[in-house]
């Protein structure tokens, strides 16, 4: 990356004083996604991060609508609302959830599948720190493997792959699927644009840094983000209905260690005995990222 | 009944801590006690807040603890955002982790203690510096407030820590040992606990009474819904670690002897502003044509781009500038000062000087020995390395300033002394070193050699084909042998160390060496015998201990000799200032002002003070034009340099900047130099400039690019109304990911300065 | 031919004088379900999620029929399941559209945590409930599944038969957009879910008269109008809702009596919280029914002129103003039984437990009856034995058929 010298929020769609912890992905999230979906946005967020820090009574974090619902149901909730808002003529109101992965991947995985089979008008974004965080960083469903959380404690690491969501999801056959980094935030605002552009269920993916549960500085989140990216962690793809596009091809080889090294809910795995673990990680990541090129060479070049 | 309530920040581990307390007051079987938490949102750096109750009677009471005997506050700092001291109990006491004395809390409560928690956490290596875990040292300093058992305590706190017990425990029992504000045992406190009835009831209710309750039921909406702005929540008081915006300073910059601002100019012309970049080259360096060419690029040296891919070309970005003569209307100076300054040489230095005088308003003249201005400049850098003309264009842009050069008069302080105020002697150093061996006189002197040609065209008596032997190391020797070379010659370089020590500009010897110049290295001359052509005897070296320029010191191999034969020798191994200005005295000449035997000040400035390149030449005539202005106006001038904050390679983030090669200047390739005296090192063209301008990396200048601001979680950086970026402290967390991934690292990111 | 002509003559006069009794109605027969449907349809909702489960099926298959055909102008969209659709009901509510959907027994149990957000969100959100138990697997009547869901904040109407079923989901979208609460509307399974029967049916103009087109309150999301909806609330600040909650929750009794009242104008069929049949003030016994049972005995009561029979129209929350405004003429060696249709776990069942907390400090005698459960059928007998029996054992609740 190249420096952009571009400030690329023409216009805050937050207001400050949020109740994020000090380098929170989500904050960061909402304050890019807010600014290109504008104030006239629905937002629909189930139990997450997200439910603090939008803002206690009084106060609303965003200048768009927000509606907290319970856990299970944040795409049926957006359902209802994107329903009475087409009755009303109001086709141009964006309505979008804002789910952390375990409203995704777990307890809303019903509800969200439901919505992108039916191609409600909806657009999801998954802000994924890979554990439930809100409560105090259990696992999930989504926690990466070899991770520690609070339910999976010192030597009782997560022993099983996070699910592949992407994958679940690019199968129902939705208009528009997409991974995004903050660290490559360009790109993350061409695929909100996009997705805001597009018509039917789009999902977006976003690898969300959480210092406190990741066990990270603060100051380091951007460049756990990067460093996910770089090491093919976390690849940058889109998927319109079935076909698949990679958007960012890492230069240089950086092995997945180095991006593991630097959070400590992997600091075990840095001990003697690991590295089989290591291996293990850095052997499925380099299966998933060559089973990507896989189905993106596979994927013809045709819209719709 | 004892209350505590403490104060900290999300993450400190106090509720741990109070927990542990707890145990350690039921660890006797006397005492029934009670801990919890405020259980809010807040999240890590945001204030919170706990509560302890220890009593010997059963406790009656599962509510906030509003009116403590003791206040634990974890973090200083918060007693500016929180009220800490709210409800205190008359008589009670508070403990501060803080490295201040209890003094100068004086006021706050009855009874102030202070323990220095973080420092002795960071010690035991407890947390982060952004988030130190103090809460075994604060235990520690209760359990001495309390008069409670420490082994005990340690004993509880190593079984309950969730990590690192043995630190913690330390930590613990040193806290235990420092507490200050300890005098005598603390009766109220220790009283409280074997009391039952703590008369809080009565506490509470005056509170009520003052409290005026009116719930305004219909201000509220059926529907739970709410839409004030999240902004009324002020985050800035979660912040530990602060950012500023700071302007450090660059390597090229610190190191550039004229003192020329290197980054500016480079950012100035990647913006394709050449006026104003050649201005603020001529701010310092009134020969920006020269240096481009021929200085040896200190601001190349160390820049941290080297770190990413190639350093800048920066020489070659100050030639386009000077060449292209993007220069503003020259400014007419008026005589100000009644001071009257001459300059003795009409070197860079000299020259320098006296521009600088001349733009601070003092009538200055220039008097040069030699019928052409311009030192070492004109006399000593061939041709093929600096073109006359570029050189004639910036004297005359010197002279068209007001400097006023008299040529052809050499002259001596002495003479000078009546006339004017002061005298700066800048005469450089042209007088050839000599090697100390037998017959030397057939040597010709390197420097005269490179003088005579230039000016008189005169060869010396170097002839074609030629066999000539050089002697030396430095860019002399290395100009000497590339103008035998265009002379027909075939000249071999003599030198006592290796490449490695060569004082020469690097790049200069490698296209020495690419045109055909032999280089021996290691060897020294001993001895010269003149027959038909001339045996030269050297001797081989080896390196031995460094000496005082740091260089390793040749020391000769014994029985190690060999002879040459060459059909002339030149030596080039150092140069010595002409003392003819001195009247033949020997003077130890140093920058600026000099003890003298004139009845006028002297300063001494130029390769003859320190130095010997073109720009440490500039910088010298820069500073003495300082100190003479000084010395007039009666103001203080140190030689000290001021303490530099330079950006090295680590504290920038390469993520930003995209791996590109420098863009090199052409080189004229031939295979015959005979007679062609053409520059060889050939300028970039407009667009080549602007693209190697752009790949400055902007060493600690910020230079918008929006990081900070994009990347800020917080929306806690604004741009105010005159398009500065300004940090909203108000909001900041402190989170530093605007430090983080400032590419330039121009943003600081600190401990928050604490004021009582 | 006269003859039969004098008596078609008859039958066409007494339709006549039903037609006068409901003017701008329609006489059709229809099942339970279908009245559900019926209902909803003539209340012009816009939305209706819908999630199938024995025995509501018919109630969403219905309305799919009906927007299928164009006869309602509604979005009817299949969701993934009960928890799904009433989030969705709870969303397109939040937005300002009146919602309507129907579900069962798990179904009901699945969407508790819903309803208590909708509850809570305020949404004027009207359902059908068909009761049904839970495990072992059972389909059929009972009323256990709502009974369990009192405490959500819901309104309850137990509807006796098809016709009030449509009328009660007419008056339930009144009360709910009045006071801004969701109300649910009980009917029995099979004995009223999948029973024909005579059903008048307003003409739509009617129902416009009666329950205009939803009127904006303010609340609802409005794009141009930012708000934050149901996030956290800091513990000083939450009871301030509740008590809005509890002062509109404390007007549905009096709302429920004086807009059945003017239904009753407008349409001809008048309503009220609860109904007393019978009772005097010299009854012996008072029956206490929710739905379906209460037919059953109102005709066993033609034999019994000592019984009464108290009807609990509206359950929830309790009409214990209506109640005791009855029960205030009868002499209190009259005896109050209990028909529970449903188990919840405890001694008694959900009726006794709200008549002794409407009749707590009187010195009524009341005794609790479990009968019919899991659909087990209750016929005259069952009411005949209740009766007959002799309630003075210290143990006052009782399994009718197992002593």
């Amino acid at each position: 990356m190249e420096p952009s010298n571009k400030f690329l929020i023409q216009e805050e769609e937050v207001y400050s004083g949020a109740l994020s912890c000090r380098g929170c992905g989500w904050a960061l999230l909402v304050r890019h996604l807010s600014s290109i979906l504008g104030k006239e946005t629905v937002y629909v967020v189930p139990a997450s991060c997200f439910s603090i820090i939008a803002g206690p009574y009084p106060m609303n974090e965003l200048r768009g609508t927000i509606v907290h619902t319970i856990f299970a149901a944040a795409p049926a909730t957006a359902t209802g609302i994107r329903t009475a808002l087409d009755r009303q003529g109001k086709k141009d109101v964006i309505v979008a959830v804002l789910a952390g992965d375990g409203g995704t991947f777990d307890i809303g995985f019903q509800s969200l599948s439901g919505a992108a089979t039916r191609g409600e008008n909806i657009l999801y974004v998954c802000n994924n720190n890979g554990a439930y965080m809100n409560t105090g960083i259990q696992t999930s469903t989504a926690t990466p493997y070899g991770a520690v959380t609070t339910t999976n404690p010192n030597s009782n690491i997560k022993k099983t792959w996070p699910k592949d969501l992407m994958g679940i999801i690019a199968a129902h056959n939705i208009p528009y699927a997409a991974t995004a980094s903050l660290a490559f935030m360009e790109d993350l605002r061409m695929k909100v644009k996009k997705a805001k552009e597009t018509e039917g269920f789009r999902l977006l993916m976003i690898d969300g840094p959480c210092p406190p549960g990741h066990k990270t500085e603060p100051d380091k989140s951007i460049y756990v983000a990067r460093q996910a990216v770089e090491s093919k962690l976390f690849p940058l793809y889109e998927v319109e209905h079935h076909n698949y596009r990679i958007n960012y091809f890492p230069s240089e080889y950086v092995p997945v260690k180095e991006c593991l090294r630097v959070q400590g809910r992997f600091k075990h795995l840095f001990k003697d005995d690991s590295e089989e673990i290591l291996n293990d990680i850095q052997q499925h990541t380099n299966d998933y990222w060559d089973r990507l090129r896989l189905l993106e060479s596979h994927s013809f070049q045709v819209k719709n | 009944m004892l209350e505590v309530r403490g104060h900290a920040r999300g993450g400190q581990g106090m509720v741990t801590a109070f927990e542990i307390l707890a145990k350690i007051f039921s660890h006797s079987g006397k005492y029934q006690v009670q801990a919890f938490p405020a259980f809010g949102v807040e999240r890590t750096g945001a204030p919170i807040q706990a509560f302890l109750r220890i009593s010997k009677e059963p406790i009656l009471n599962r509510s906030n603890v509003y009116h403590p005997h003791l206040i634990l506050v974890f973090d200083e700092a918060l007693i500016e955002q929180v009220p800490v001291f709210d409800g205190i109990r008359s008589g009670g006491s508070v403990l501060f982790n803080t490295d201040r004395d209890p003094e100068e809390f004086s006021g706050k409560a009855d009874k102030i203690y202070t323990i220095p928690a973080t420092k002795i956490s960071l010690e035991k290596g407890l947390g982060s510096k952004s988030l130190p875990i103090v809460n075994a040292a604060m235990i520690g300093a209760v359990i001495k407030i309390l008069d409670a058992d420490i082994n005990i305590a340690k004993q509880i706190i190593g079984n309950n820590v969730p990590s690192k017990p043995v630190e913690n425990m330390k930590a613990a029992e040193v806290a235990y040992n420092s507490l200050t504000g300890i005098d005598s045992i603390n009766k109220f406190l220790l009283g409280s606990i074997e009391t039952g009835n703590d008369g809080e009831e009565t506490l509470l209710l005056a509170d009520e009474q003052k409290k005026q309750f009116l719930v305004q039921l219909e201000e509220i909406p059926k529907v739970p819904y709410w839409s004030q702005p999240m902004s009324l929540n002020k985050t800035g008081n979660w912040r530990v670690l602060t950012p500023t915006y700071v302007t450090r300073d660059a390597p090229c910059t610190t190191n550039c002897p004229a003192g020329t601002d290197v980054r500016k100019f480079v950012d100035l012309t990647s913006e394709k502003k050449f006026v104003e970049a050649y201005d603020v080259i001529y701010e310092h360096n009134p020969f920006p044509s020269v240096c481009g060419r021929v200085c040896p690029h200190f601001c190349e040296q160390n820049c941290n781009r080297m770190e990413l891919d190639e350093g800048l070309n920066i020489g070659s970005i100050e030639r386009f500038l000077g060449d292209r003569s993007f220069k503003s209307e020259l400014k007419s100076y008026k005589i100000t000062q009644k001071e009257k300054i001459a300059v003795v040489g009409a070197g860079p230095a000299g020259l320098t000087a006296a521009l600088r005088l001349t733009e601070k308003g003092y009538p200055t003249t220039v008097f040069e020995a030699l019928p052409y201005a311009g030192g070492m400049m004109r006399t000593g850098i061939p041709e093929f390395r600096l073109p006359k003309n570029i050189l004639d264009e910036e004297i005359k842009r010197i002279e068209r300033q007001g400097v006023n050069i008299i040529l052809n008069k050499k002259v001596t302080v002495k003479e000078l002394e009546n006339d004017f105020n002061a005298v700066i002697v800048a005469v450089g150093s042209h007088i050839g070193s000599k090697m100390n061996i037998p017959d030397e006189d057939i040597v010709l002197d390197g420097i005269v050699f490179l003088h005579n040609f230039k000016m008189k065209n005169d060869n010396q008596g170097v002839s074609k084909d030629d066999e000539v032997a050089i002697i030396g190391g430095g860019n002399t020797a290395i100009d000497v042998a590339r103008t035998i070379l265009r002379l027909g010659g075939k000249p071999t370089i003599y030198y006592r160390r290796t490449r490695k020590e060569m004082p020469a500009i690097a790049h200069e010897v490698d296209e020495a060496l690419a045109e055909g110049v032999e280089i021996k290295f290691l060897t020294a001359p001993v001895g010269i015998s003149k027959n038909d052509r001339i045996d030269l005897t050297l001797i081989d070296m080896e390196l031995g201990e460094p000496d005082e320029s740091g260089r390793r010191r040749p020391v000769p191999i014994k029985g190690s000799e060999s002879t040459v034969t060459a059909d002339k020798i030149i030596a080039a191994i150092g140069q010595k200032p002409d003392d003819f200005v001195f009247a033949g005295n020997e003077i130890k000449a140093s920058q600026g002002k000099i003890e003298y035997d004139a009845s006028v000040a002297v300063f001494c400035s130029g390769d003859m003070a320190w130095g010997g390149t073109v720009t440490e030449a500039i910088g010298s005539g820069n500073k003495v034009a300082e100190e003479v202005n000084a010395f007039f106006r009666g103001e203080p001038y140190s030689h000290e340099e001021t303490e530099k904050d330079i950006v090295i390679p680590a504290e920038l983030n390469f993520a930003y900047y995209l791996p590109t090669s420098r863009t090199q200047n052409p080189v004229k390739k031939s295979r015959d130099f005979y007679n062609d005296f053409d520059e060889v090192i050939k300028g970039l063209t407009e667009s080549e400039i602007l693209i190697e301008s752009k790949r400055c990396l902007h060493c600690g200048d910020c230079f918008s690019c929006g990081n900070c601001y994009n990347y800020c979680p917080d929306a806690a950086i604004f741009i105010d109304e005159e398009n500065r970026l300004r940090i909203d402290y108000d909001y900041c967390k402190g989170c530093g990911i605007c430090a983080q991934e400032c590419p330039c690292s121009a943003i600081n990111f600190q401990m928050n300065e604490v004021v009582l | 031919m006269s003859n039969s002509s004098s008596i078609k003559n008859k039958v066409e006069k007494k339709k006549k004088q039903d037609a006068k009794q409901y003017n701008r109605h329609t006489l059709k027969i229809l099942k339970g379900n279908f009245a559900a449907a019926e209902g909803a349809k003539l209340c012009r909702t816009g939305f209706i999620p819908a999630y199938p489960i024995t025995p509501q099926t018919t109630i969403v298959e219905a309305l799919s029929d009906m927007v299928g055909r164009g006869e309602m102008d509604a979005t009817f969209i299949n969701m993934d399941s009960e928890h799904s659709v009433f989030a969705a009901a709870m969303g397109a509510s939040l937005a300002g559209e009146r919602v309507f959907t129907a579900t069962s027994g798990q179904g009901l149990f699945y969407a508790h945590e819903v309803l208590h957000a909708i509850a809570h969100f305020r949404l004027p959100i009207v359902i059908c409930n068909v009761g049904r138990p839970s495990i072992p697997w059972n389909i059929w009547s009972d009323q256990t599944d709502s009974l369990s869901q009192r405490d959500t904040g819901w309104v309850q109407f137990y509807g006796e038969s098809s016709q009030e079923v449509l009328d009660d989901i007419i008056q339930g979208y009144f009360i709910a957009e009045k006071l801004d609460l969701p109300v649910m509307i009980v009917l029995d399974a099979f004995y009223q879910s999948h029973t024909s029967e005579n059903v008048w049916v307003p003409d739509i103009n009617l129902i416009d008269e009666f329950l205009p087109a939803k009127e904006k309150t303010g609340s609802e999301i409005d794009v141009s109008n930012p708000k934050s909806y149901g996030g956290l609330i800091p513990t000083e600040h939450y009871e301030k809702f509740n008590i809005k909650f509890w002062q509109d929750i404390n007007k549905v009794e009096d709302l429920t009596n004086e807009i059945g009242k003017k239904f009753g104008d407008l349409f001809g069929r008048e309503y009220s919280a609860v109904e007393a049949v019978n009772i005097k003030p010299e009854t012996k016994m008072i029956l206490v029914t929710l739905s379906s049972i209460t037919t059953t005995a109102r005709g066993v009561l033609k034999q019994h002129p000592e019984v009464g029979l108290l009807k609990l129209r509206l359950f929830k929350p309790f009409p214990k103003k209506s109640v005791l405004k009855i029960l205030n003429h009868v002499s209190n060696n009259c005896i109050i039984v209990n028909i529970e249709r449903n188990f919840l776990g405890d001694n008694e069942g959900a009726i006794m437990h709200e008549m002794k907390r409407a009749l707590y400090g009187s010195s009524f005698k009341m005794y609790d009856v479990y009968t019919g459960l899991g659909g087990k059928d209750v016929p005259p007998s069952t009411i005949e034995k209740i009766i007959r029996k002799t309630f003075n054992a210290p143990e006052d609740v009782v399994w009718i058929d197992f002593e």
